[in-house]
C-alpha cells in the first residue's frame, strides 16, 4: 500500500485501506485474509455471492511498540454485515488481543503501559447479516462478551467515519467500548433511519431527509452527546493520529471515558433519560441549545475544525 | 389444548417462583420507581427457598414519557432499570462465595427495542449495551443467569435481555414463542431474495429460520422445555447445573461463547469454529514479531 493512498479520506477508504491505515505502515498483517477464503457456507445456498475475506479485514499491526489488532469491516460487501465466519474474524481477534495481553504482562513488569495491546474496531455495518441472521445474532453476543473480557486489560476502540455507518446490534457494541473515535461523516445508531420510518411512520422519522439523518446520529451530535469521545478530520490519518493517542493515555484515564459499562455510567445516563422525557426533542438541534450551543442551525455548514471550536458538550462528556 | 404465554410475562413469572414470594422493584439495596421503565419487571423472589432476581417483560404496561414503549418493548429506561437490577443484585453478595451468589432469572417475551427518533438522540444502544455489560459482569462474577423464552425473542431485543445468560430454554413454537431477526418475508424484502427460496430453504437450513428448534440447533438454545408447566423443574435443574459448571472450572461451556461450542456439537454451526481455529493458528505465527 502506496503512502498515497494512506492520506486518503476515511470515509472513502476500503476495509482494508483502513486496516493498514491505522497502523504503522509496513507493520499490518491480515489474519483470515482473502487467500484463506474462509467464506460464508450460507451465501452460496441462496445463490449469493462470497467474498473471500468476508467483507472483513482482521489482523495485526504497531503502533510505535504497541501491538494492535485491527477489526475492519467493508460496507461494500452485504453492508458490511456480520455473519457466522466475519463474526468469528472478530471474536478470534479480540481472543488473540487477549493472548497478546497476557503474554506482554509477565514479560514487561516494568513497562507493561507502554507495550499494552490496543483493539481497534473500524464500524462500516448494518449489524446482522440477514442470509444468515441466527449465526449473526449470536456472533454479536460473543463479542459483546469478549468486551467484557477485555475489560480492565486491553482497551476497545470504536473507530466510526464510513459510509454505511454503524448501525443495528453494533451499534451497541460500538456504545460498549473504552472510547468512541468518529468523523463528521461517521453515523452511529441502533435502529437505523429507514426503519424507523417503516416501523413508525414518515412523522416519526423521515429518512430520505439526510440532514435529519444527520444530526440524530452523526458524529457531531454524537459529540456533544458525548456518546464520542474524539471527533476528528476525515481522512485515515486523523483516525491513526487519534487512535494512537487514546491508546498511550494511562489505561485508568482511558477506561473513564466508556459510556456505560458500570452503576456510575448508568446513572449519569438515567439523567440523560430523563432529559430525554423533560425535553421530547423533535430535533437534536433542541438538544444542541439546551447545553448551551447558541449557533446550533449553523453547526452542519461548519468543517470540523470551525464545529469543534464552537461546539459546547453535555457537561460529563469525556474525551478530547 | 396449548396455551401460549405471549404477554403474560407476570404469569410466568408466578409458575415458576413459590407461591407468593415475589417482590417487585426491589433488588439488594435497591428500591425502584414503580413508574420506572414499566415495561421492564425487576424484583426478588424465592424459588425452593432460594433468593433469586427476575427480569420480565411487561406487555401490558406502556411508558407514558416514550410513545415507542408498549407490548413488551425494552426501551431506554426499562434496558437502564435492568442493567441496575443486575448491579444490584452483584452489589449484594460482592463478598459472598460463588455458591451464595444469588441467581438471575431472565423471563423473555419482547418484540424489541425502543425504535424512536428520541430513542435514536439519546442513545438507545448504550441503553441495551449497557444492559448487557451488567449481564456479562454479573455472569463473570459467578452468579449464574438462566434465560427462558416464553414469548417473543426478537433480534436486538433478544441479544439484550437473554444472549447475555450462562443458559437459555426455551417453549417450544406449539405455544407461540418466536425466536428470530425478523420474519421470512422482513428478510425477502430487504435482501431481494425470493421468499418461496427462503421458505424452503429455512426447513433444513437453521441459520436463516425463525423459531426456538432451529436455535436449538445453532446451540443458541440450551434445551427446549416440553411446557409451561414443566418451567420451574427445569429452571431449578439448570440453575444447578450452571452452579456446578462454574464451580468445577468449566465456564467455557457457558455464555456465549459455550453457544458457540454447543453450535458446533450439534452441527448448525461449524464455520465458526473452523474460523477461530486458523486465526489463531495464524496469529501465534507471528505473534513473535509483535510482542
Amino acid at each position: 500500500m502506496s503512502e498515497k493512498k494512506m492520506a486518503r479520506s476515511f470515509y472513502e477508504a476500503s476495509a482494508r485501506e483502513r486496516a493498514l491505515g491505522l497502523v504503522d505502515p509496513g507493520t499490518f498483517t491480515e489474519f483470515l485474509g482473502p487467500r484463506d477464503r474462509m467464506v460464508s457456507p450460507h451465501l452460496p445456498v441462496l445463490g449469493e455471492a462470497v467474498e473471500f475475506d468476508d467483507g472483513i479485514v482482521t489482523g495485526i499491526g504497531k503502533l510505535g511498540k504497541r501491538p494492535v489488532f485491527v477489526i475492519s469491516q467493508e460496507g461494500r460487501f452485504n453492508g458490511g454485515s456480520v455473519g457466522e465466519v466475519s463474526g468469528a474474524k472478530m471474536v478470534g481477534t479480540f481472543r488473540a488481543a487477549l493472548a497478546a495481553y497476557k503474554e506482554l504482562k509477565q514479560r514487561h513488569t516494568e513497562d507493561f503501559d507502554e507495550v499494552r495491546p490496543v483493539i481497534a474496531v473500524s464500524f462500516e455495518t448494518g449489524g446482522v447479516r440477514l442470509h444468515e441472521a441466527n449465526a449473526g445474532l449470536l456472533a454479536h453476543a460473543e463479542v459483546m462478551d469478549q468486551i467484557q473480557d477485555a475489560k480492565g486489560k486491553v482497551p476497545v476502540v470504536a473507530l466510526i467515519g464510513s459510509k454505511v455507518g454503524c448501525f443495528g446490534g453494533m451499534g451497541f457494541v460500538a456504545a460498549a467500548m473504552d472510547v468512541v473515535i468518529m468523523s463528521i461523516r461517521g453515523r452511529l445508531g441502533l435502529t437505523g433511519p429507514e426503519a424507523i420510518e417503516q416501523e413508525m411512520g414518515k412523522e416519526e422519522f423521515d429518512a430520505a431527509d439526510k440532514s435529519l439523518v444527520y444530526r440524530t446520529t452523526g458524529g457531531e451530535h454524537k459529540y456533544i452527546l458525548g456518546d464520542c469521545n474524539v471527533l476528528v478530520e476525515d481522512s485515515l490519518d486523523a483516525f491513526r493520529e487519534a487512535l494512537a493517542v487514546a491508546a498511550a493515555l494511562p489505561y485508568e484515564e482511558l477506561a473513564s471515558w466508556n459510556r456505560i459499562g458500570s452503576p456510575e455510567k448508568v446513572r449519569e445516563q438515567i439523567e440523560l433519560v430523563k432529559l430525554a422525557a423533560e425535553l421530547n426533542p423533535a430535533d437534536s438541534r433542541d438538544v444542541w441549545r439546551y447545553f448551551g450551543n447558541e449557533r446550533a442551525d449553523e453547526y452542519q455548514d461548519m468543517t470540523t475544525e470551525e464545529f469543534l471550536a464552537a461546539a459546547k458538550r453535555r457537561e460529563g462528556a469525556v474525551g478530547r | 389444548m396449548t396455551e401460549s404465554l405471549v404477554g403474560r410475562g407476570r404469569e410466568a413469572i408466578d409458575m415458576i417462583v413459590d407461591g407468593g414470594s415475589f417482590a417487585e422493584n426491589q433488588v439488594g439495596e435497591q428500591s425502584f420507581d414503580a413508574d420506572f421503565g414499566p415495561g421492564a419487571v425487576v424484583g426478588t423472589a424465592a424459588v425452593n427457598g432460594k433468593c433469586i432476581t427476575v427480569l420480565a417483560n411487561d406487555a401490558e404496561a406502556i411508558n407514558p414519557r416514550f410513545p415507542v414503549v408498549y407490548f413488551g418493548v425494552i426501551g431506554m429506561e426499562e434496558a437502564y432499570k435492568m442493567a441496575q437490577a443486575v448491579y444490584a443484585s452483584m452489589e449484594a453478595d460482592r463478598e459472598k462465595p460463588l455458591r451464595e451468589k444469588h441467581p438471575l432469572l431472565l423471563l423473555v417475551d419482547t418484540p424489541g427495542n425502543g425504535p424512536g427518533k428520541v430513542e435514536e438522540i439519546f442513545g438507545m444502544n448504550k441503553a441495551t449495551g449497557a444492559y448487557q455489560l451488567a449481564l456479562a459482569e454479573a455472569r463473570k462474577a459467578g452468579h449464574p443467569i438462566l434465560a427462558v423464552v416464553i414469548g417473543r425473542a426478537i433480534s436486538g431485543a433478544f441479544l439484550c435481555h437473554g444472549l447475555q445468560a450462562d443458559q437459555i430454554l426455551a417453549l417450544p413454537k406449539e405455544y407461540g414463542t418466536m425466536i428470530h431477526v425478523m420474519p421470512i418475508t422482513s428478510i425477502s424484502r430487504i435482501t431481494k431474495l425470493d421468499v418461496e427460496l427462503l421458505e424452503e430453504l429455512s426447513q433444513s437450513n437453521p441459520v436463516f429460520a425463525a423459531g426456538a428448534d432451529f436455535f436449538y440447533r445453532l446451540g443458541g438454545v440450551e434445551e427446549l422445555i416440553e411446557s409451561p408447566e414443566a418451567m420451574r423443574t427445569a429452571v431449578l435443574a439448570h440453575i444447578e447445573e450452571i452452579y456446578q459448571k462454574k464451580e468445577s472450572g468449566h465456564s467455557e461451556e457457558l455464555g456465549p461463547w459455550g453457544r458457540g461450542r454447543l453450535g458446533e456439537a450439534r452441527g448448525g454451526r461449524t464455520a465458526r469454529a473452523a474460523a477461530l481455529a486458523k486465526l489463531q493458528e495464524e496469529y501465534e505465527a507471528v505473534a513473535e514479531n509483535y510482542l
